[in-house]
């Protein structure tokens, strides 16, 4: 019976970190998506554009 | 009536063998919620194109008129933490987070109408005010349960929700974004639904730390943990009541410390991608800066759980110590980065992610650093309290920020030299952090709290 106990409330734990973990993982997935724009980001047109700074 | 007496403390105390790792998923729920208000900057552009739908018309509101309403949400937020954070120490965290939650949904819902009626006003006082109050009671509702359940750990304990905060930015963005796009017809840029799904979203979501939070019963502690018996000069076993707090000077002395941290902290949040475009003209453009803005994001949140974790380690003090010493330090060199000098990217990101993983470690780590000086019974009506620094930072900073940088400008330096300035202020501001810091003494046995009513 203690063992059946333990068991539902590690689950219920489980359920309850993955509840809040999977949209914070989500939301983590998307920034680190956005953050590799800096480091894959074109080097600037500064061959092929006319010699302007950029505004 | 039966719901409601569900949210009273006592039907929330946690029945024998509930595991204190229920209450940190409990906490996230609200602030992973709360947190998109760091988000709302993806609003500004769609809000001031309302009527003109895909770009701005005359009658549409300006960018200035609609910044307004994220500053006075996080303005409300101190000022609501500050006011209701004696109320939720008798009502509890269960009622607290409720109420945070009606607030914040309402927030949005009340939010729909100014959009869809195109009143401003209603923006201002929906997500600015209403919304700005449920912040304020989201933020320091899980406070002293989190730290009473983790006695053990309160840092990490706090860090584990305050990272939510940051965190929640992360969620609201992408959201925010998707929704919009799925609503937007040629006729509505699809803002005012929006509001309406998100509001209802996170009342759903926080309901979930609504009905999982409990407070530990009288004596509990964690098993096999002792309390230590060696008395630490910075760690109370006494309890401050809040008022008394509010007038000693530890309080004021982390006023001070908070203040000065949040202030340097967006001294960089603030100008980010202009900056990086400025100080590397020609290497990076908007998108890369886009990039280093999200990397900042994620350091920020990384910051507020790692920080507050080595704190239970190091002591409270000299984590404050290494933010402003380190701190410092790396704000005065980081104009060198830049093209006219070092010219180095990576060091100019390495060095900025480090100050902004401590930017968000001063938040996070602060409410335990209360704890070991006021002990914890009022501990969130403290913090509440303190969180008034935070509203003049986040007003205050920007506009020195801004100020000083124009000021430059105007004077014939050029953009990039411009900041140099601003970032030698903002370690001269650490460096105030650092002396309130070394200032911090442990509080006077004469604003103990007698026992019995602790």
């Amino acid at each position: 019976m203690a063992d059946t106990f333990q068991k539902s409330f590690a689950a219920l734990i489980l359920f309850a970190w993955l509840l809040v973990g999977v949209p914070l993982g989500w939301g983590v997935y998307n920034t680190l998506l956005s953050s590799m724009k800096l480091f894959q980001a074109p080097p600037p047109p500064a061959a092929s554009a006319p010699v302007t700074a950029p505004k | 009536m039966a719901l409601l007496s569900f949210l009273d403390r006592e039907k929330s105390i946690a029945h024998p063998g509930y595991s204190r790792w229920l209450v940190p998923p409990a906490a996230l729920a609200i602030h992973l919620s709360i947190g998109q208000a760091y988000a709302f900057s993806v609003f500004k552009i769609p809000l001031t194109q309302l009527l003109g739908v895909t770009k701005a018309v005359p009658d549409d509101w300006k960018q200035t008129q609609v910044a307004w309403i994220f500053s006075l949400a996080i303005v409300i937020l101190g000022l609501s933490a500050a006011t209701f954070g004696k109320w939720l120490e008798g009502a509890g965290p269960r009622k607290a987070m409720f109420a945070s939650a009606v607030c914040f949904t309402l927030g949005f819902y009340i939010s729909y109408f100014g959009v869809v009626t195109h009143q401003l006003w209603l923006l201002y006082f929906g997500y600015g005010i209403v919304g700005g109050i449920g912040l304020g009671l989201g933020y320091i509702s899980p406070v002293s349960t989190l730290i009473k359940w983790f006695p053990d750990r309160p840092g990490l304990a706090t860090g584990m929700a305050i990272m939510g905060f940051g965190g929640g930015a992360m969620i609201g963005s992408p959201l925010a974004i998707k929704l919009m796009a799925s609503f937007k017809n040629s006729t509505d840029n699809g803002v005012g639904k929006t509001f309406l799904v998100m509001g209802t979203l996170y009342f759903i979501f926080m309901m979930f730390g609504v009905f999982t939070i409990r407070v530990p019963r009288d004596g509990w502690k964690p098993e096999n943990w002792v309390a230590p018996t060696k008395p630490q000069a910075l760690i109370t076993t006494h309890n401050v009541e809040v008022n008394t707090a509010f007038g000693t000077v530890q309080f004021w002395l982390l006023w001070i410390v908070l203040c000065t941290n949040v202030t340097a902290g967006i001294g960089i949040i603030e100008q980010a991608s202009p900056m990086i475009q400025e100080l590397f003209k020609g290497k990076i453009g908007p998108v890369a800066a886009g990039g280093f803005v999200g990397l900042l994001s994620l350091f920020n949140m990384a910051g507020r759980f790692f920080w507050s974790s080595v704190s239970d380690f190091i002591g409270r003090k000299p984590t404050y110590f290494i933010f402003f010493a380190v701190g410092a330090v790396l704000y005065f060199f980081l104009p060198q980065t830049g093209a006219n000098h070092l010219n180095s990217v990576v060091l100019f990101v390495s060095i900025s992610v480090i100050l902004l993983s401590m930017y968000g470690g001063g938040f996070a780590t602060i409410p335990a650093y209360l704890r070991d000086l006021f002990g914890v019974y009022n501990v969130s009506a403290i913090h509440g309290r303190l969180l008034t620094a935070w509203s003049v930072a986040g007003v205050a900073g920007p506009v020195l920020v801004n100020y000083m940088r124009e000021y430059q400008i105007q004077h014939g330096a050029d953009k990039a030299s411009a900041y140099q300035t601003v970032l030698h202020v903002m370690a001269g501001l650490l460096v105030v952090g650092f002396i309130a810091n070394f200032l911090v003494r442990p509080v006077d046995e004469k604003y103990w709290m007698k026992e019995s009513k602790a």
